[in-house]
């Protein structure tokens, strides 16, 4: 763009830039406020901000390693902190498969069918959306207690019973793909239909490779919910063996020990994997990918 | 190849309220006609095609092609292939992957397919371009790979939805040509959708005009004919109207002599006319609408002035070829092609030449009575 711009152009340039560097400092301060923490000897929030004493104690615990106290003893890791992050990631993982399937074919419906009710249905799912699925905790509690009765793997404490829950969440997603795919043109999917596609195929071999982005950015926001999930986790998983990282990190701190420096340590962990789906997801996050297909 | 039958067809996309997009079409296409649907914006021509193409269901008629009852046929066994005005490439694939799309999903032997595709790109010039992608092409490239897709699927029936809507001036008319020459060569029945009267007239074997469809009328298919049947002999003044660029100047009058061959007509400005028009079934004193197309009119010299009428020249166009006089002929809109350089002024009063035999006559319901004659200029 080589649009003519004002002289005065250059000091809002610069002023813009040092909010937006302000605003990350923002951002960025608090993340590394926890790792400094994670790596402070002692269970302290608040200290240095630069350990002048670091240690690795707090992460040796997060991964599961006893540590050698300097007077002999040993403090053997309190809580498997790694089976609590492959919990996360498995339950997250598959939530979010499942939530990306279950959103685009009723989003295709939505954006594509024509049938009763259509928008009484999209509405009242974002109205019912609106409500803190806390509020429910207590009805969720008593329906998977009972159909724990009838399909065991379902039930309270499983992880089925998780992403079974997790999957009552898709609304959002419905109305954030519905709208993706109302943006591609419809003759798309009937010249596939003259060309013999079934709606399956017209759906999978035209309408899907073209919504790769859209398909991402579910996946990744589901994947992050998923993980950061705490009231409903906290209600229906029982064992501590079975806990997700979101839940489990706040057994670090009861009343009467907050042990701030092993709960900075596992959680810096549970950020890991939702930086790496993001890294993985990254190169599906592309735009024109329905370029040149219709007339723009 | 296939012919095309159309009984009694009725579209009303919301039965709930009474209002029918498409009322009583009644069409007969032959098998290898080029017909071109035409129409203004909303008067269902895109939904008749669809219909057709099965993207759209009939509420009631019956649809044949190739003596076939189409009605609750699905689209791809009907044997039709169709352009979209979008073009409606999938931008995913490559050429050779759209053009070959359909005839892999009907698991047409690997061979066959690459024979079929080659022989298309090869028509439509675009076997440098099969490698790439539908966005790294120009708007032309694009319409010719859209009907590519639909010759390898061999369908008797080609259907064309606007498909040079979205083309610039000079391109419309290269592909315009190519279509017409893709006709030739195929020798399949074309159906043709579009708003533009000249594609009309230059493309079509046989035209179907449409017009958005009144509530209390019986059909709003208007007119079905060649083009120079709709151009000479139009049904009506929506037809007249509607064929003919510039659009044909009205005026309107009361029939003061009845004749077979021809009658004599007092316009609202007083003048008296004759036109070559047959009026044996109206009465002195009726209300009509006399219509002179702009190309017809003359100069008040010219050996076939026979008839004159004044007016006001609002604005004068020179083309170079030809100038553009637009007359307010006592309220009425008049155009009149006049020679190249014809001098002229904006407030001038100018007199212009009707010649009997090229004036069209309609009565208070917009009906055409018959002309007797053909004009001839020279």
């Amino acid at each position: 763009m080589a649009m003519v711009q004002p002289k005065s152009l250059k000091y809002r340039k610069l002023a813009t830039h040092v909010v937006l560097c302000l605003f990350l400092c923002l951002i960025i301060f608090p993340l590394l406020m926890v790792i400094t923490i994670s790596f402070r000897t002692g269970n302290f929030a608040v200290g240095e901000l630069i350990p002048s004493n670091p240690t690795l104690d707090h992460w040796r615990l997060a991964l599961g390693i006893t540590v050698v106290n300097p007077d002999g003893s040993l403090t053997p890791p309190p809580f498997p902190v790694l089976t609590w992050l492959w919990n996360s990631i498995k339950v997250a993982g598959i939530s979010a498969l499942l939530i990306v399937a279950l959103s685009t074919t009723s989003a295709y419906a939505f954006a594509r069918m024509r049938f009763r009710g259509k928008a009484t249905i999209l509405n009242g799912m974002l109205i019912f959306q609106m409500f803190p699925s806390v509020l429910a905790l207590v009805a969720i509690y008593a329906l998977f207690n009972k159909i724990g009765e009838y399909i065991p793997w379902l039930g309270l404490n499983t992880h089925g019973g998780l992403i079974f829950a997790y999957l009552g969440g898709i609304a959002l997603h419905v109305w954030t793909i519905k709208g993706y795919f109302e943006t591609i043109d419809p003759a798309l999917e009937e010249s596939a239909a003259i060309d013999g596609a079934t709606p399956w195929q017209a759906f999978r071999l035209v309408l899907l490779p073209l919504s790769v982005p859209i398909l991402a950015v579910v996946f990744i926001l589901a994947f992050i919910g998923v993980i950061t999930e705490v009231p409903m986790a906290s209600v229906l998983m029982q064992d501590v063996d079975k806990l997700t990282l979101a839940v489990g990190a706040q057994q670090y701190l009861y009343p009467q020990n907050y042990l701030w420096g092993d709960f900075a340590a596992a959680a810096v962990l549970s950020g890991f994997p939702i930086t790496l789906v993001f890294l993985m997801a990254q190169r599906w996050l592309v735009g024109g990918l329905t370029a040149g297909g219709v007339k723009g | 190849m296939a012919d095309v039958i159309l009984k009694n067809v009725r579209k009303n996309y919301d039965p709930a309220i009474h209002q029918d997009t498409l009322r009583d079409i009644n069409l007969d296409i032959q098998d290898g006609e080029f017909v071109v649907f035409v129409g203004p914006s909303g008067c269902g021509k895109s939904t008749l095609l669809r219909m057709i193409a099965g993207l759209e269901d009939i509420t009631s008629g019956e649809l044949n092609i190739g003596g076939n009852f189409m009605n609750d046929v699905p689209p791809v066994e009907r044997n039709v292939g169709m352009v979209f005005q979008s073009y409606a490439l999938y931008p995913h694939m490559d050429l050779r992957e759209n053009m070959s799309f359909g005839l892999k999903l009907k698991k047409v032997e690997k061979s066959i397919i690459e024979k079929r595709v080659n022989n298309a790109s090869d028509i439509l010039g675009l076997d440098p371009l099969l490698d790439r992608k539908p966005k790294e092409l120009s708007g032309g490239q694009r319409q010719r790979v859209a009907i590519g897709r639909c010759i390898v699927q061999q369908p008797g029936v080609f259907l064309f939805d606007e498909p040079l809507s979205n083309l610039d001036a000079a391109l419309r008319v290269k592909m315009r040509i190519e279509i017409a020459k893709l006709h030739k060569e195929l020798q399949s029945t074309i159906i043709y959708v579009t708003h533009d009267q000249v594609e009309a007239m230059t493309l079509a074997d046989k035209i179907v005009v449409l017009s958005p469809l009144d509530p209390n009328a019986a059909t709003n298919l208007e007119q079905y004919g060649s083009p120079l049947d709709l151009y000479h002999n139009p049904a009506n003044k929506f037809v007249a109207g509607f064929i003919g660029s510039p659009k044909m100047n009205f005026i309107e009058g009361e029939i003061v002599e009845v004749g077979e061959q021809e009658s004599k007509i007092k316009l609202v400005t007083g003048d008296i006319v004759s036109a070559a028009v047959d009026t044996s079934r109206a009465s002195v004193g009726d209300a009509v609408e006399f219509g002179c197309r702009p190309e017809h009119l003359v100069e008040d010299t010219h050996a076939h002035a026979e008839n004159f009428i004044t007016g006001t020249v609002v604005v004068a166009e020179h083309l170079g070829a030809e100038s553009y006089v637009y007359m307010d002929v006592k309220g009425f809109d008049f155009t009149f092609k006049a020679r190249s350089e014809f001098p002229t002024n904006n407030g001038d009063e100018l007199r212009v030449g009707l010649p009997t035999k090229a004036s069209y006559l309609f009565d208070s319901n917009g009906i055409a009575f018959p002309r007797t004659a053909k004009y001839n200029k020279d």
